[in-house]
Order: C-alpha cells, then structure tokens, then sequence
C-alpha cells in the first residue's frame, strides 16, 4: 500500500492508493489520514501536517493546545474536544520538547479524565464510611479546623499543582496565616537536585537544556532509566543514531533496564557507588592532568564540608586541597567502593579529560533519592565544571524532574517550608520584606522559621498531640502521601490506627480519584483534572507551559485553586486578619474592567474572569529577583512553552536556551565568556565540591542481606491513581511485582510467579516474583515499584533522609525474603 | 481507536528488511509510508479494541531492529462515555 498526498480545503492530508478520495471520505476516513499524515510528517516523510487537525468542520473535532498531564518532560499534546469531551490526542509538532512525538502513556492521557470512580461530590467521614455533604459544609469544615489552631495547620502539596494553583497556597499559608507549615511531594523526588545547584551555581535549576541532546557526543545516565520514565527525551536521541550520527550512550545503575539496552557501556555500581565514581573521575582528571585549568582559574572556586558546622555552602578550599582531599580515590579504590572496574572509571575519565567532546549528563530519582544526594548532585556539577564541559550547547550537568511542573511550582513558586517565590527564603529578612511589598501586607507577617519539611510534617502529623505532634490538620492537594511517603507505617498509617492516639488529627484531601491517601481521610474533596481547568507548568528544562479549560469537570468535582480561595474567602469573612492585605481587601482581590470585585470565591463566577492569568501575573513580579523572568500571560498563551530567563528585546520576549552563557543568557555580562551571577560566594565563580564516600544509611547484613530499591514501570504513572483506571495499562502491567536475580531465586527455589514475603525493619509484604523481567537487578538486591496501592512497597523504605535538602533515600534499604506456600 | 505511531530502527541491526517485513505483518499495522528503507516509520493502528493499540506497540518494541516507537495521534472514538474503572469489567478483546 502505498501513501498520496490529498488536499481538503487548502491543507495537506494523506491518503492511500486502495481508498477514494471523493466527497464520500468519510469521517473515519478522515481521522486515519490525519493519524497518517500527523506520523508521516513526524518521520521526515511530508510537512507539517497538523494543520489538518484543526479543521473542525471536518472531523467535528476541536483542537487546543496543552501540555501532557504526565512527567516532568513537558511535551506538548493536541487535545480534541467533541461534544464536551476529549476524544483525541496527538502529539504537537510545533511542539519544540517532543516535535509531534509522545510516550505510550500518551495513548490513554486523555482516558484518564473518565474513569469512573472519579470523585464528584465532597465526602466528609461518618465514623467507618462516607456522606456527601454540600461544598458550603465541606469549606465551613475546613476554615473551622484552620481557626481552631491556625499553627497546627498544613498544606502538603504537589509538582502537580499548577503554578497558579500553587502560587495561591503560597500566599495563603505564608502571607495570609503567617504559617510556613507548606511543603510538596517533590520534597520527595528532587529535593535534592535543589540543593545541588544551590550549593553549586548559588542559584536553582538546570543551565542547560534538551537542546543538549541533540548536541552531545557523550551522554551519561546517572542512576537514570529515561527510556521509560522520560521515553520522548530518549527517542529523541535514539532518532540521531538512526539518522547515522555517533553518540556514545553509558548507563551507570544498579540494574540493568530499558535504558542499559541501547546503551554501549553499562557500568553496575553498588548503592552509593555514584559517590566514588564522581571522586574517581575528579581523580584522574587531575592525576592526568586533562581538568581544564583556563575554566576552573576564570569561573570556579573549590569548596568541602564544613563538618564543624554543617550547613549548605560548606566552607571554602584550595585546588591542593581538593587535589589531596581526592589522592585516595583511585581507579582501584573505586572500583572496590562502587562495585565499577577500574578501567570504566578510567573510561570515563578520558571521556570527561577531552575538551573536543561534548558530554551531558542527565540523572532523576537515582541521584536525587539518596541519603547523599546533595553531595552526589553537586559532585556531578563539579566533574563539569572541573574538565570545562559547561556552558556550550551538548556540554551540560541536566537534572530531570518526574512531575509536569516539579520545577515551574515547587522550585519557581517555592511552595517548599523554607522558600517563597522566586528562589527567595524566609529565613532572609529582606526576601520576606519583598514577598510582604508585593503582597502588599503589613511587615512582619510572613514567619522567619522554615516551616515542617515533608517527612517532619507527616511524623508530627502521626504522633499524638500530648507527644509533641504538632501538626493536627493537614490538606492535601493533587498528590497521594499514602502511598508515596517513606516507611508509612510510621509517616502515614497511624493515622487509621484507633489506637495511635490520634483521634483528633484531621486528613483532608482533594483529588481526582479515591486513592491510598483518600483512604483515612476524614474530608475528601473532588478535584476538577488537567484540561477540566485553566493552568500553567513549567518542566525540567525552566520551560513555562499554558493551556485552557476545554471540558467541564464531572459532577461537583471544582478547581483546587477555587478550593483555596473559597477556604481564603471564608476566613476572610470571619474576621481572619491574616486574609486581608494592609490595607483590608481579601489576598485575592479580583477585580474586573470596571474595578469592581469579581466574586470568584463563588464557584458560578469563578470563570467570569482569567484567575490563573491574575495569579501568574502577580506571581511573574518575584521572578525578576533571581533573574528567572517570566513574559507576560499572553505570550504563553502563543507559544509552546518558553525557557526562562524570558526578557524583552526589541519588543519581542525572548526565552534563554543556556543560562550562564555569554551570547545565550542576557543577564551574563559582555566580554564574561562565562559567569555564574547568583554566586554563592559573590564573585561570579560556581563552587566544585569534594564529599566523601559515605555508606548508604542501610546495608545488607546478616538478618536483612538483600538491598531493596524501589522505582516506576513504563506503564504507569507515579502511584497509578490515574493509570490504573486505564484498563489498557492496567492489563499491561496489572500489579507489582519483586525483580530478583536467577541466582538468588534458585537459592530460595523461587519461579516466575511464586510469592515471597519481603521483610524489612519497618514492615513487610506478599508478593510475586519476577525472574529475568523487563529490569535485571545484581545479585543480592531486589526491585518493587511503587504504582500498585494494593502492595505497598512505602510499607519496606526508609525515612532517613539527606541532611540538606531533607529528601528521603527510597533506593537502599535492607530486606530479607521469604518463600510464601501456594 | 486510530493511532499513528512512529517506529525508529536501529540503523547497526544487521538485517533491516526483515524487521520492516515483521513490522508490516503484524495484524492490524498498516504501513503505508514510501517503499524502501527508511530508519523512522510511520505506522497507522486501527481497530475497534483498545487493547490491540497497546499490544502491538509492544510487540513492535520487541522486534530485533527497532530501536524505539513514539506515539503522535490517538483519537479514541469512545462510544460509552465513560471507561470502566477495573479491568475485570470490560470485554475481552478477540483481536489480540
């Protein structure tokens, strides 16, 4: 069969040989053509095909932009809206993150708006079950909570939240209730990429960019598995090699995956092993003498732990001092520490010791949940940094974030206990003093003391009040702790425990879905879910992405924004003085044209005006203060997201593809070549760190010999709260499962499918095993994901935590394993 | 459900002819782009199971040569309204 080129009204569609192509291409017709002509000209075969897409009145089908609910990649879909309702999704091919292309899951993005159990009423506890009560009744419910001990409130947030969403809660917790008690999910997932950039550029988030991809010669994975879990940014390196180009791929894990597969090198290390490769590169680099003097003398500074007095920026060093802090950690030496030969850490070396590559690094959850991950995201940097392979396109240190706007509301916004907008933190007198101006409040409201971190927040949440709990109330949104929180029988499950003592803790949730999370609580809030609303994300490469509500939400479920301004409104109207500004108007005063308030605590009128846009645009002021500028709304509106730093030049916004970068960033000054300007250290230098290696914080041992790490499945998204109501992805990977290595399975008589029981010191669990599945653990560890509620793998990991960014490490803990009779 | 998916080969796999011929003779997969060889495929899946859009892009994942498959366009022709929310609830499908 072959393909023609066929044009309706003016624009190019496809069709083929053994079909007409009269006035009866019906619409079936139609859409296949469209489906062909949208891969086709994906694959270089036709141009731009899309077009096609938004004739309305061929199809019936209306087209608008927005980005994937999913990961934290940020690639653009096409959304089609028929009757009310999304009944296609393609990829965006003016889409610069993904050019038209989108994962599997892309397949079903648009089916997880109608499972059926989506919640549609808000639900309050009676005793063992549920009754629907008003959304009057359910915000009355939660002011009551906040006014009866406004200190003891929570908010536990998300890198799911929309920027304005999250913006809201931040302004409501911080400025309206002098309550710094606010913290996310993404506590959990790159906390620890934060504090690395910070440690190391004095500023957050990547410099970099996917452009690096398409540059690089050399790409290291980190502990990272983009195959599946970042699938368009990997195929889109996988494409270059089709195309005949040579990029040398290395995978360093601890199991073998999708990843390793199309990969020339796979480096196994042990848990902790990134610890000692990093030293030994350094190392070399030095020993061999293929550092690059000219980077380091202009744009570096050296810098090691201050053990005398811990604290994020360490304290300063020579390079003697850091070439004699790295004499022990030879090819030998570390390969004993990391489990990597020697010559692969010579390999790398060399690699990293020639100035004519261009070498990215990209790393995830690997670096990230890690009891050392400040460390190991700094020491990455500083590799670097150290051989000059920064600040030019294919030469980047790139973290990548797992949720769609981790970066954009977490890290941009600062809905973290200790930050506010803009990269600024409370504990700064002058930061709090902006945040007050901008906010126009009275000085002195917003609190000075960082609030409860993720892990501190739910412990206090779960020890009895008379026991020092101080956390009674906690409101979740867009997230789902229950299952995601390290060793829940500690952070979470106490809470359905009649005997914990906390009878008077109070669970609030807004979701989409009923979850693990939804499942002690006591107020269960319906959630309105991607394009049933406004809402902007920004992804892991500072790109700033919009869309607009296309589908009403089903049955009472309402905005988590409007739940956050209800609850703000209704304080508001009990006197609360935190809800009022310095001069008495409501913190989220709207007004119209006319300058008359619009009501958008009111559900009817919360859509009479742009909130998200009055919310960004108020938001978009802190931005300047890190040079981390956002463009106005509407420019969003145009584009298929923008990378800050986004600056007017000659009326025209212009985003910043390299930060740092003369003839890239326009903050860095003319003749710089390279300047770090939010620099730690106040000379325009980034700092190369030395860390030790440090065991993780559990080892195998006699009782517990195995090493349990933890991860996600292609298939489903983060807890499946969303993917699992797919029935497609569902039969696809229906439950977890324990990935063990053949040795050790014949060592327990084990088969594919026998149960196991998986013990650690802080729970245990039934569950089937996996024999040379999709991933290969090493001998002696084992791999659970995470995404099935009904085998919860949280129940086994640790909550020790790094000691800076307070991130959790759910890669190593030590188990042991049982054979369950059938 | 219609969807187009891309299929990229792995241009070091020694034997590329096969692959497109294994590609081409799973059922339901049409192949209608240019005669020859080409290293990115376009693909066109049509068929009344869901189910089928998701097996086949794994069987096409697992074909020596092909080095990855991407998504562009699904359009879900969904005549329920609504998808049941456990598995066991929907039909067994006698395309796969």
């Amino acid at each position: 069969m072959k393909f023609r080129e066929l044009r309706l009204k003016g624009q190019l569609a496809m069709s083929f040989d053994s079909e007409p192509m009269d006035a009866a291409f019906d619409r079936r017709q139609f859409i296949r053509a469209s489906a062909m002509a949208a891969a086709a000209a994906v694959a270089g075969i036709t141009g731009p095909a899309l077009p096609i897409l938004g004739d309305e009145s061929l199809t019936g089908v209306n087209w608008e932009k927005a980005p994937c609910r999913f990961c934290g990649t940020g690639c653009h879909v096409q959304v089609g809206v028929q009757g009310g309702k999304v009944v296609a999704v393609a990829g965006d091919r003016n889409a610069e993150v993904n050019k038209g292309l989108l994962c599997v899951k892309g397949y079903h993005v648009g089916a997880a708006l109608y499972g059926k159990d989506r919640l549609r009423k808000p639900l309050l506890r009676d005793g063992n079950s549920y009754r629907e009560i008003s959304w009057e009744t359910a915000i009355s419910t939660i002011a009551d909570r906040i006014q009866a001990a406004p200190d003891r409130f929570a908010f536990y947030g998300s890198g799911q939240w929309t920027i304005p969403e999250g913006y809201a809660v931040q302004k409501f917790m911080k400025g309206g209730l002098s309550n710094n008690h606010i913290d996310p999910n993404a506590r959990l997932c790159m906390a620890s990429a934060v504090t690395g950039f910070l440690a190391t550029y004095g500023v957050d988030e990547p410099a970099g960019c996917y452009d690096d991809l398409d540059a690089c010669d050399v790409l290291i994975m980190w502990g990272n598995n983009p195959a599946e879990m970042h699938p368009v940014l990997f195929s889109r390196v996988i494409d270059r090699r089709s195309r005949g180009e040579n990029v040398l791929l290395i995978d360093i894990g601890t199991r073998r995956t999708r990843t390793t597969e199309a990969c020339q090198h796979y480096l196994e290390m042990k848990g902790h092993g990134d610890l000692a490769i990093a030293n030994g590169i350094a190392h070399l680099l030095i020993k061999n003498g293929t550092w690059s003097r000219k980077f380091v003398d202009q744009f570096c500074s050296f810098k090691a732990p201050d053990d005398a007095n811990p604290n994020l920026h360490g304290k300063a060093i020579t390079f003697e001092d850091y070439k004699a802090l790295l004499e022990p950690y030879t090819p030998e030496h570390v390969e004993a520490l990391s489990g990597v030969s020697a010559d692969k850490i010579r390999m790398l070396a060399d690699l990293f010791g020639n100035p004519s590559l261009k070498i990215t690094s990209l790393w995830c959850m690997g670096m990230n949940q890690h009891t050392r991950g400040t460390a190991i995201n700094s020491m990455v940097h500083g590799i670097h940094l150290l051989s000059g392979h920064f600040g030019s396109p294919g030469n980047a240190p790139t973290s990548l974030t797992g949720q769609p706007s981790a970066c954009g509301t977490v890290r941009e916004v600062g809905t973290l206990s200790h930050a506010l907008p803009g990269g600024m933190v409370v504990t700064d007198a002058q930061n709090r003093a902006k945040a007050e101006e901008l906010w126009r409040l009275p000085p002195g409201r917003i609190q000075e003391t960082p609030g409860h971190h993720t892990v501190k927040m739910w412990e206090s949440f779960c020890t009895p009040t008379d026991k020092g709990g101080d956390i009674s109330t906690i409101w979740v949104q867009v997230t789902n702790p229950g299952q995601t929180l390290p060793n829940l029988n500690k952070l979470f499950n106490p809470k359905g425990d009649n005997k914990a003592g906390l009878e008077d803790k109070f669970l609030i949730v807004s979701d989409v879905y009923p979850t693990a999370t939804t499942r002690l609580a006591d107020l269960i809030l319906p959630s309105a879910m991607w394009v049933e609303k406004n809402g902007m994300v920004g992804n892991s490469e500072r790109r700033t992405q919009q869309w607009f509500r296309m589908v009403d939400p089903p049955g009472e479920a309402r905005d988590d924004c409007w739940q956050t301004i209800a609850v703000a409104r209704e304080l508001f109207n009990r006197g609360v003085e935190g809800m009022k500004d310095r001069d008495g108007q409501f913190l989220f005063d709207i007004k119209n044209g006319d300058g008359a308030p619009v009501p958008i605590w009111e559900w009817e009128h919360y859509y009479d005006t742009n909130v998200d846009e009055h919310l960004f645009e108020e938001y978009r002021q802190f931005t300047r203060f890190k040079h981390k500028d956002l463009a106005p709304y509407g420019e969003y509106v145009k584009a298929r997201g923008l990378r800050w730093p986004v600056v007017e030049s000659d009326g025209q916004w212009q985003e910043t593809r390299f930060r740092f970068a003369e003839g890239f960033d326009p903050y860095v000054a003319e003749g710089k070549e390279i300047q770090f300007y939010h620099s730690s250290t106040h000379d325009d230098r980034a700092q190369i760190w030395f860390h030790p290696w440090i065991a993780p914080a559990e080892l195998p041992d006699n009782d517990y010999p195995f090493m349990l790490s933890t991860g996600r499945v292609l298939e489903h998204w983060h807890t499946g709260s969303m993917t699992r109501r797919i029935p497609e992805l569902s039969r696809a990977m229906p439950g977890a499962y324990a990935e063990m290595h053949p040795d050790d399975a014949a060592v327990y008589r084990l088969r594919n499918a026998d149960r196991i029981r998986v013990e650690s010191r802080r729970g245990s669990l039934i569950i089937p095993v996996w024999i040379d599945g999709r991933g290969k653990p090493p001998k002696g560890t084992l791999f659970i994901p995470f995404f099935d509620e009904t085998l919860l793998v949280n129940d086994l990991t640790l909550d020790a935590v790094d000691p800076f960014s307070k991130q959790p490490d759910y890669k190593k803990a030590a188990v042991r394993i049982s054979k369950v009779p059938s | 459900m219609i969807a187009s998916l891309v299929v990229t080969l792995d241009r070091c796999h020694s034997d590329l002819h096969r692959t497109m011929d294994e590609i081409a003779s799973l059922p339901g997969v049409e192949v209608p782009g240019p005669e020859g060889l080409q290293y990115r495929i376009p693909i066109l899946i049509d068929s009344s199971c869901p189910d089928v859009l998701e097996e086949r892009t794994r069987q096409l994942q697992q074909i020596p040569g092909v080095a990855f498959v991407d998504v562009v366009f699904v359009h879900f022709e969904d005549e329920s309204g609504e998808i049941p929310g456990a598995p066991s609830e929907r039909p067994t499908c006698h395309e796969l």
